[in-house]
């Protein structure tokens, strides 16, 4: 026991020491923002508006096909048409002429069949399918009318179905649209938090008994302790290193989410105030958001997300990083891992990928065996568990999760304790199994 | 001290034999070689003494105690292949494999201490080892190795990448080392290290051994009865018919000296004296085959 301590010790003291992990644990979240605001700007700087002239003959169209942001129709006289079309070729800021013909004998299949849209450059699907959309609904509109329905009616037929959910289980808490976006956001950072760590930690364990055995090191370590000892230590200091890193982490971010929802009650006593701009009214609005996304997550049940999401990063981490130590020490150097950690990385990655379809039904039959099976439940689970799991559930999975990851170590221990000290060749995959049932 | 009777041990499932019947017995507070070319078994042994490996049968004894885990504190082994943490301080490496071995924090640093003075290396204690030359770092290791006043030293090629100062000084520990009751085990193909240093050698081949025994014995059972001869003022005419009744090897003159190798296996008096007429003797020795005759000897007696 104090030979495994030692060798925590060292190990973690020696990971943190180094400056790339200070830089990281700090400049990390600066630039997971950076990175999203990004990814963000250059969605925006993609969009672009693009200007349609129409000649409208049927005279359906005026006044009910709008301009939005992307797209800008300009009603033309229908005198222009031929010479509108004609320099639409060498036309600037306009990208195309929308021509309706007449309406006869109301047949609007006729209408449809002879508009057309000249362009004079490619538009992008996302615009075409605008304009068909915005000239349906107006057609839709004139064909409802022609039934003899008022206006008011076609409103009033218009209108969505605003379904109250309410959760009998959950305290009969309102389960907000926001909730539910929020809910599915958290689940996603979460798995993907544990999908990266298990992946990086994994490796890092795998590098560490690389760098040993290259070193030779291990010789000498192995002359004091046994090789059980010397794994589980290595494993168990990066987990410290994991852990150190994720409360650094988690304080950051909570401490945003706190400051983030005192905003929210302040703002709450600042409504009667007097007279506001439009501005001010859209900033705020901002703001409320921004605070009631906070205070939905805060008022999640944190404690028991923060649990299950360390016990099941932990377990998942020992059970993969175990899996790493055992191929870092069959082979030679790291260009010869590749073929092995793909066992680690595929059942990670089935868990991400089924766990998406658990954000469409938390509780559907994929999402309950992912998060029970042993090797992808660490991600599934996690990706669930801001929905609500049952007790039962979570018990049960623990309790396959550290049978399974006790059987993991045992299984690694064994190809580590041969691995480490063979010299010079890969072991073959036979190889391999032989010395686990050695 | 060490006794192993009868290890054997083989890889692959029986395929490679890496050691067969192998016995020997290391007395207390003695140096003991381990010779043979490389992959003959001398690491095998190595390690199972250090209980990396399990021998197939035979037992291993150290101080009359059949090995256990136990004796492992007792034991400094340095590895052929040196290794130590590149991105570590000098004094946290030693600190930490001597808490390996179990040592208290400042009986390891006292120690540490006493050997930085021996080997002359104090103001490296906060150099990280990526700053060392090689030499630097052979001398770290040694001092990892002795760190814990082990009972039972195993130096596996102990002065290979030292300059021949350094090679002095680590030499002189290990004496110093043995005269203070510390038993050690050289493993090695350095014969000259050998001579210098060994009480008792054992020669290993082929996973057997082929033979074992004090450094003196082994030598003398070498020899070929051959005598180095060298001679001044030569009478030709009674050279002449020295050379017809014995058999002579190697001849050579350089500035009027004559010098030859002569096998006899009689008298060694009768032919000095038949040698005196024939010239004025400057020198006459009987030719111990060095080890490293012997190994070859050995070793090409093993592969017939």
């Amino acid at each position: 026991m104090k030979n495994i301590f030692l060798i925590t010790k060292r190990e973690y003291l020696t990971q943190v020491k180094k400056k790339s992990f200070v830089i990281l644990t700090l400049l990390a979240p600066v630039l997971m923002i950076a990175f999203a605001a990004f990814i963000t700007f250059l969605f925006k700087a993609n969009e672009s508006s693009s200007t349609f002239n129409v000649i409208d003959k049927s005279g359906l169209f005026v006044g009910n096909l709008k301009s939005d942001q992307s797209i800008k129709y300009v009603f033309v006289p229908r005198e222009n048409e031929k010479a509108l079309t004609s320099t639409l070729k060498d036309m600037d800021g306009i990208e195309g002429l929308l021509i309706i013909p007449e309406l006869k004998d109301n047949n609007f299949d006729e209408l449809e069949k002879n508009s057309k849209l000249l362009i004079n450059k490619k538009i992008g699907f996302e615009t075409k399918m605008s304009v068909v959309a915005d000239l349906s609904r107006i057609i839709k509109q004139e064909k409802i009318k022609k039934l003899g329905i008022s206006e008011d009616q076609i409103i009033n037929l218009d209108k969505n179905f605003d379904l109250n959910t309410q959760n009998v289980v959950d305290n009969n808490k309102a389960d907000s649209d926001l909730d539910f976006g929020i809910k599915s956001g958290l689940s996603m950072v979460l798995m993907y938090a544990v999908f990266m760590f298990i992946i990086i930690y994994g490796v890092r364990v795998m590098r560490s008994v690389l760098e040993e055995k290259n070193n030779r090191v291990v010789e000498i370590i192995i002359s004091s302790v046994k090789p059980f000892e010397l794994m589980m230590g290595k494993i168990l200091g990066v987990t410290l290193v994991a852990l150190t890193q994720f409360s650094i982490w988690i304080t950051m971010s909570v401490l945003g989410a706190i400051f983030l929802n005192t905003g929210f009650s302040a703002m709450q006593k600042q409504i009667p105030g007097g007279e506001q701009s439009a501005e001010m009214i859209e900033k705020f609005d901002i703001q409320q958001t921004a605070s009631e996304v906070s205070h939905i997550l805060l008022d999640m049940n944190y404690p028991l997300i923060i649990f299950v999401f360390i016990i099941f990063f932990l377990l998942g981490y020992i059970f993969y990083s175990s899996m790493y130590a055992a191929i870092g020490s069959a082979v030679d150097n790291e260009t010869e891992t590749q073929q092995f950690t793909l066992f680690a990385i595929i059942p990670l990655m089935i868990g991400m990928y089924g766990s998406f379809t658990i954000m469409n039904n938390p509780e559907g039959p994929l999402g309950f065996w992912l998060s029970i099976i042993p090797f992808t439940s660490p991600v599934a689970m996690i990706a669930r568990i801001p929905f609500g799991v049952p007790g039962w559930q979570i018990a049960l999975s623990i309790f396959l999760l550290v049978i399974s990851t006790l059987l993991m170590i045992y299984i690694a221990a064994k190809v580590y304790r041969v691995g480490i000290l063979m010299y010079g060749n890969k072991a073959s995959a036979k190889e391999i199994w032989k010395w686990i049932r050695s | 001290m060490l006794k192993a009777e009868h290890v054997t041990k083989t890889y692959n499932a029986g395929k490679k034999l890496a050691l067969e019947d192998f016995s020997i017995n290391v007395p207390e507070a003695s140096i003991y070689g381990l010779l043979g070319p490389n992959g003959a078994g001398k690491t095998t042994f190595i390690r199972i003494i250090n209980q990396i490996t399990q021998a197939d049968s035979g037992e291993v004894f150290i101080n009359n105690e059949k090995l256990n885990p136990n004796h492992i504190r007792q034991i400094g082994y340095m590895p052929e292949e040196r290794g130590l943490y590149k991105n570590m301080s000098v004094g946290d490496q030693i600190l930490y494999f001597g808490e390996l071995k179990g040592m208290s924090k400042n009986d390891a640093l006292s120690q540490a201490k006493y050997w930085f003075e021996q080997l002359e290396i104090d103001q490296w204690w906060k150099k990280k080892l990526s700053e060392l030359s090689k030499g630097m770092a052979q001398k770290i290791q040694f001092v990892v190795t002795v760190l814990h006043r082990p009972k039972l030293l195993i130096l596996d090629e102990p002065f290979s990448g030292f300059d021949p100062v350094n090679a002095n000084l680590i030499k002189d520990q290990i004496l110093n080392l043995k005269n203070n009751g510390t038993t050690i085990i050289l493993s090695t193909h350095r014969m000259e290290s050998v001579e210098e240093m060994c009480d008792y050698v054992a020669l290993i081949d082929h996973a057997k051994k082929v033979l074992d025994g004090k450094v003196f014995d082994v030598r003398e059972q070498f020899k070929k009865s051959i005598f180095g001869v060298t001679l001044a003022d030569i009478n030709n005419d009674a050279f002449e018919q020295f050379r017809n009744r014995y058999q002579i090897q190697e001849y050579a003159t350089e500035n009027q000296l004559v010098s030859f190798d002569l096998k006899n296996d009689n008298d060694q008096n009768i032919v000095l004296n038949e040698l005196m007429k024939v010239g004025k003797i400057r020198s006459f020795d009987e030719k111990i085959p060095s080890m490293n005759e012997v190994f070859i000897n050995a070793v090409s007696a093993g592969k017939r």
